[in-house]
């Protein structure tokens, strides 16, 4: 399977878009047939459509690269599909509201009757599913791990109140974006590709200053995603530094302070 | 014909993805070795691409710098702008014409060569150059190889159809299944080019014919994704087949320590390859992947090292060669797995046992570090534990690759075997404190 066949042309793609034909190759299918033996697909569809797919994806070859391939320190996959994902989806599309049951983390449970959807989400680091769901009394985006969700049901929504609630959702996210400045320490400049793939997973921008050859590199992430750009912080250890965000600053103080302790080293360290 | 290489493209993409806006045009030209002048050309051709695969979602595309258009691309979507590369393969305008024409005819019905060569002399542009017949079944005999059409069976003249199960047979529920579960694999497994490019797909069949509109489509967002992970699937499906067939690969490999990355004559507009990096001959046996930094490494055999390990993005210009005898690949593999059996990633060094113990975050909080624990712990086990801390021991070869997650838990963790990396350990917070001290 070489990837890039002339059928997949971007000149040629845009023309078949205005023609109306829609063409699939077997590339995408024996793809799609290797991605249906896994056990998601047994929740992702209903039992005749996964009869049908398979069924009609009887013939094409598939390429098992499973034994070929190895997963290096990966999070174990909590899930890929999530039951509850089908209803969610559709009511996003259909613009309803959601009826919702769910656990919370110090035990006990709550109930929503007006949940309004917005996104689902999942979190490559957990590896699993969340809702986003806009919560209109408390004016706040609210996420909730699809595990905990014992009920959802869907409820007409006045489309109005619908789009109103994903704006304000959208708006919410936006206010609370958070951004911090890490520097490369010169030292480490010729691990620079490590330290640029590990923050590749967050919204950034890179700069360069030839005269102190220093990287700098600006992240933009969301107020509640602080608490991973502080774990890959430590993670790359003194290979960088934080050098804009008060709050993430303190936070590293603190957590090289208390480390300092933890292993009786507490001469000159800061509470 | 030489197959087209996209190695520079690749390169290109990864150094703008990673580095988004760090350099001027001169300093990224510098960087991989090119003229400022090939840079330039790159740059424009790549826009268009982009442009015309995100299919107006976003008109300022073009207008764009291409970092910036990297950067924007990770807000809300789940779509991964990196893709276009795969779209880049070239083509002469008269064949898209002429292509889009034949697959458009075959919507309406099967249709013979005779019947496809009218509907194109027909349809072609006057400006364009008319088809013969010849060439009309080359196109035939290359989109049923690509699984695009199919020959129904039946006595000649042969009639052609266009390969439209999904539409025909799934209802608009089912393709929206469909969409999703593409989506939702290409995004969370490997190897995902195919998948975007089915989501792709199956999208427009949603929105073109049945009248979703494109947000609401897109209803899935995935979180701390490596998203240039993608560029390194173009070496991949080879490499998969090389394996499969117990087949040597050669290629030129350029360490991504090393300053360019991509070598060529600057004053030479095209990508001059000779000059720079290492021609290898591999017997390829594992690909891994490392899910903490999003890179792909290849583990091989080669005769002058033995086993050697590659970092995919150095590999250009590879291309597949003799097969190795059954018996003497078995034994490679058995060696190799062997040897990495026990790598945190993908280090052969000598075999550590590493302890270390784990503090809880307190009574009534939940054990999130625990949790953490066990999710990428890969196979350490958790020995002791009590309502305080519990001990964590793996064994690994060498410390250097566990080093950087034990040390992401900060003060929640304690090395306490060996004594090297305890010590190790003491050092790295003692020079973090120092930095921080000064801020």
């Amino acid at each position: 399977m070489n990837p890039f066949e002339k059928i997949f042309n971007y000149q040629l793609l845009s023309r078949l878009q205005d023609g109306g034909a829609a063409m699939v190759t077997s590339h995408e299918r024996s793809w799609l047939k290797s991605m249906l033996a896994h056990p998601a697909a047994e929740e992702a569809f209903l039992p005749e459509t996964l009869d049908k797919l398979r069924d009609m994806l009887r013939e094409e070859p598939v390429v098992d690269w499973t034994p070929h391939l190895l997963h290096k320190a990966a999070s174990k996959e909590k899930m890929v599909y999530h039951p509850h994902i089908r209803t969610i989806r559709r009511a996003i599309h259909a613009c309803s509201a959601l009826r919702i049951a769910y656990s919370v983390k110090s035990g006990g449970s709550n109930a929503h009757e007006n949940a309004i959807p917005f996104k689902l989400e999942y979190s490559m680091v957990k590896r699993e599913w969340y809702l986003l769901w806009y919560d209109s009394r408390k004016s706040m985006l609210m996420n909730t791990r699809l595990s905990k969700l014992a009920e959802v049901s869907e409820k007409p929504c006045d489309p109005e109140r619908f789009a109103r609630c994903t704006a304000q959702a959208k708006a919410y996210l936006v206010s609370r974006r958070a951004e911090a400045v890490i520097a490369v320490v010169p030292a480490y400049n010729e691990e620079l590709s490590r330290i640029l793939y590990a923050f590749s997973c967050f919204e950034r921008e890179v700069s360069f200053d030839e005269e102190r050859d220093e990287y700098r590199i600006k992240l933009y992430f969301s107020l509640n995603e602080q608490e991973y750009v502080l774990s890959k912080a430590r993670f790359l250890g003194k290979r960088i530094r934080i050098v804009e965000n008060d709050r993430l600053i303190a936070r590293m103080k603190q957590t090289v302070s208390w480390a300092l302790q933890r292993y009786g080293v507490d001469e000159g360290a800061t509470e | 014909m030489a197959r087209e290489s996209f190695d520079k493209e690749i390169q290109f993409l990864r150094m703008l993805a990673l580095t988004s806006g760090a350099y001027s045009r001169q300093q990224y030209a510098e960087k991989l070795g090119i003229s400022v002048h090939t840079f330039d050309k790159m740059m424009k051709r790549l826009r268009e691409i982009a442009s015309s695969s995100l299919n107006g979602r976003d008109g300022a595309a073009e207008q764009r710098d291409m970092a910036e258009l990297l950067r924007f691309s990770y807000l809300d979507s789940s779509d991964p702008l990196l893709l276009f590369l795969f779209r880049a393969k070239s083509l002469k305008e008269s064949e898209s014409e002429r292509l889009s024409i034949l697959l458009g005819a075959m919507k309406e019905g099967a249709k013979t060569a005779m019947e496809l060569l009218d509907a194109c002399s027909e349809a072609m542009p006057p400006e364009l150059a008319l088809p013969d017949e010849k060439t009309i079944r080359g196109d035939l005999k290359y989109l049923e190889g690509v699984g695009v059409i199919t020959r129904e069976p039946g006595p000649r003249p042969y009639r052609y159809a266009l390969w439209d199960r999904f539409a025909g047979l799934l209802a608009e529920d089912e393709l929206l299944d469909v969409h999703d579960y593409a989506c939702m694999m290409a995004n969370t497994q490997l190897p995902s080019v195919q998948g975007y490019l089915l989501r792709d797909m199956m999208s427009k069949l949603l929105t073109r014919d049945r009248g979703f509109d494109a947000e609401s489509l897109d209803v899935f967002r995935y979180k701390y994704h490596y998203y240039s992970r993608i560029l390194d699937e173009a070496h991949l499906f080879p490499l998969f087949e090389a394996i499969e067939g117990r087949c040597y690969v050669s290629f030129r490999y350029f360490s991504p320590k090393k300053e360019t990355s991509y070598s060529s004559r600057n004053t030479n507009p095209l990508f001059e390859r000779e000059a720079g990096g290492n021609r290898e001959r591999v017997l390829p046996l594992k690909i891994v992947y490392d899910h903490q930094y999003g890179r792909w490494y290849l583990l091989g055999w080669g005769a002058r090292h033995g086993i050697k390990k590659y970092r995919l993005e150095g590999v250009t210009d590879l291309s597949v060669g003799d097969a190795a005898d059954a018996d003497s690949w078995n034994e490679k593999l058995g060696l190799l797995e062997q040897r990495i059996r026990h790598s945190w990633l993908v280090d052969t060094g000598r075999k550590t046992l590493v302890r270390a113990r784990f503090y809880k975050p307190g009574p009534s909080i939940p054990d999130f570090v625990r949790e953490r624990v066990l999710q990428q712990g890969q196979w350490g086990v958790i020995t002791e534990e009590d309502e305080i801390s519990f001990l964590y021991e793996i064994e690994v070869n060498g410390i250097i690759e566990i080093k950087p997650w034990l040390r992401s838990f900060g003060s929640s963790c304690e090395v306490l075997e060996p004594a090297r990396l305890r010590e190790e350990m003491i050092a790295e917070w003692k020079e973090l404190r120092e930095y921080y001290e000064s801020l």
